[in-house]
């Protein structure tokens, strides 16, 4: 079963902004989907869409195999939400928070209470679990939200900028349980962020949007090969023989493109043959945050 | 119901005794209309009893089976006839504070959209929020009563050594009317709570529903329309009906977007 499949989805709000336009998407179960977008280019739209919160005024939606316009109740059962404005109770503790929240998933409170434990311990808020949120630094209110989002062991999680405001420890603390839920237990997880690196390293498939259209979906592999195509590769040595298509960039380093891996090989054999000193090949693949801009980069120009 | 809304009913009933402010505000309503109004009425009564000369006409338009004495008869004008009105604001003021609360507030400090999320369904929710309301407002009425009844009939006894039957009409307007006006301030609350952006704003909202109370103080004071138990009975279902259709109205009309103000 597709975890998420939209046809044509779409919202113009009441004011006459169209926030996004004909979203025809699948995921997967199990799949961690980058949604990357510059700010205002409709991702918390797609969430709010996916998860009920918005009717769509085109196309329809199946999160889970249910309608998040029909039965949003269904689909919260099944998903976890992250998003910024859905925040939690000044005046109660973490944990207390966090048991009210897993009652609302029909937890009794020695579930809830189990469940908390395990994820505030596992987010490094353990010491903070009876200080009332209003006491909560951003990034500790960020992490118990997250906590807030597993309590009910949901099998999709939408996150939206989850790790805004997290310190780069906590960052990777829950990039690390992102992954291994994915990995694990087979969750699948929306992901919308401006975090570029780590997007790179936790996501499965990457979705860039902008201005509310979808401009290329994709793995990175797929991505480097529409956007970037070729490698990079960056050479010291001492002396290069002529005609190579790399160009000098200081201290002996010379740098250039290549279509694909088997160059590198010819690369270096021409290099040695001719007796030249070889003291480092770097081969780079472009990263996404380089294809990221560079599609960006392609939509300014175009218009 | 299923326990995630008794979790939802809980929260609420337990986060406004927490909040100081507007537990004092719940709470002040109640002591001043239903313990220090009756003893007011009583203790003018009792040390300058002609201030009260005004309620002749209306004494004589009580039915007056079984009372004895004039005196008897205008304590309990005073606390059948007089009292209601003003006791009715109880309900009233606690049901809109909690109204306000419990919808407004959670928009306001931006829990709304959690709650939402939750997989309790929009109706479940409204539900669960208009019952705590519903609840604390009863349970405000009842305590205000008894403490009431206690109050008036002690400094009755203590100052002219004799009680005061109440009427059977308090329990309609403990048990119907009471109701009916929570339930109504509550619809009110609800149905204005999209356009509230704070949860003081909706409870402006509501003071108006005040003035239909007022009336009836007056009506009663100047005697143009004594509420007798059938009255009351009539007044409790109709307003309760009225309550009911808006409420509806409100929860068909309900969705993820207008609560979220989009
Ligand atoms: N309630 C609303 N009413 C009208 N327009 C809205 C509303 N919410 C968002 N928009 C508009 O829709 C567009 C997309 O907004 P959205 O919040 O989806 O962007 P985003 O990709 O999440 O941006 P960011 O990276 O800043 O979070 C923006 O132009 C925004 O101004
Ligand atoms: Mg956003």
């Amino acid at each position: 079963m597709h975890a998420i499949i939209t046809t044509g989805l779409g919202k113009t709000y009441p004011g006459g902004k169209e926030a996004l336009k004909d979203l025809s998407l699948q995921l997967d179960e199990g799949e961690v989907f980058g949604f990357l977008g510059p700010n205002g280019a409709g991702k918390t739209t797609a969430v709010k869409l996916l998860t009920g919160m918005l009717n769509p005024t085109a196309g329809s939606a199946l999160v889970m195999g249910h309608d998040p316009e029909k039965d949003p109740e269904r689909v919260h059962a099944l998903c976890g939400v992250v998003t910024e404005n859905a925040r939690m109770y000044d005046h109660l503790s973490g944990l207390e928070n966090l048991m009210f929240y897993g009652a609302l998933y029909g937890q009794n409170s020695f579930e809830s209470r189990e469940r908390a434990d395990m994820l505030l311990a596992g987010l490094a808020l353990h010491d903070a679990k009876d200080k009332k949120l209003g006491a909560y630094s951003t990034g500790m209110r960020q992490k118990l939200s997250f906590a807030r989002a597993l309590m009910h062991r949901p099998r999709m999680l939408f996150l939206d900028e989850p790790t805004s405001g997290m310190d780069p420890e906590s960052g990777i603390k829950v990039n690390q349980m992102i992954t291994r839920l994915a990995k694990e237990e087979g969750v699948t997880v929306f992901l919308c962020t401006h975090q570029l690196r780590y997007a790179q390293d936790i996501c499965t498939r990457f979705g860039l949007i902008s201005e509310g259209a979808m401009l290329m979906t994709g793995t990175l592999p797929e991505l480097q090969n529409a956007v970037l195509p070729g490698i990079r590769v960056r050479i010291r040595a001492d002396k290069l023989p002529a005609g190579l298509p790399l160009q000098e960039a200081g201290n002996g380093v010379f740098e250039g493109s290549l279509g694909e891996e088997g160059e590198v090989a010819d690369l270096v054999r021409k290099i040695v043959l001719q007796g030249g000193d070889l003291y480092r090949v770097e081969v780079e693949k472009p990263s996404l945050e380089e294809i990221y801009f560079a599609l960006t980069r392609n939509r300014e120009a175009a218009k | 119901m299923k326990t995630a809304m008794k979790a939802l009913i809980n929260k609420d009933l337990k986060a406004i005794t927490k909040n100081k402010q507007l537990f004092a505000s719940i709470i002040v309503v109640p002591l001043i209309m239903g313990v220090f109004l009756p003893l007011l009425f009583v203790v003018i009564f009792h040390f300058v009893p002609d201030e009260m000369g005004d309620l002749q006409p209306l004494l004589n338009l009580l039915p007056a089976k079984g009372i004895k004495d004039g005196q008897t008869m205008v304590l309990s004008l005073l606390i059948n006839y007089l009292m209601p009105g003003f006791f009715l604001m109880i309900p009233l003021m606690a049901a809109s504070v909690m109204a306000a609360s419990a919808f407004v507030s959670e928009k306001e400090k931006s829990t709304l959209e959690t709650l939402l999320l939750s997989p309790l369904s929009l109706r479940e929710i409204f539900t669960a929020k208009v019952l705590s309301a519903f609840i604390l407002s009863m349970l405000v009425s009842l305590a205000t009563f008894l403490l009431m009844t206690l109050a008036f009939e002690t400094a009755v006894y203590l100052l002219m050594g004799r009680l005061v039957a109440l009427h059977f009409s308090w329990v309609l307007i403990l048990l119907l009317v009471g109701p009916a006006v929570s339930l109504l301030a509550i619809t009110l609350i609800v149905r204005t709570s999209a356009k509230s952006q704070t949860a003081m704003e909706a409870q402006q909202r509501s003071v108006f529903l005040i003035l239909p109370l007022l009336l009836l103080v007056i009506g009663q004071l100047t005697g143009v329309m004594l509420l007798d138990a059938w009255m009351l009975l009539g007044l409790g279902i109709v307003l309760g009906a009225i309550a009911y259709v808006l409420m509806w109205g409100a929860v068909k009309k309900i969705t993820y977007e207008k609560l979220m103000g989009i």
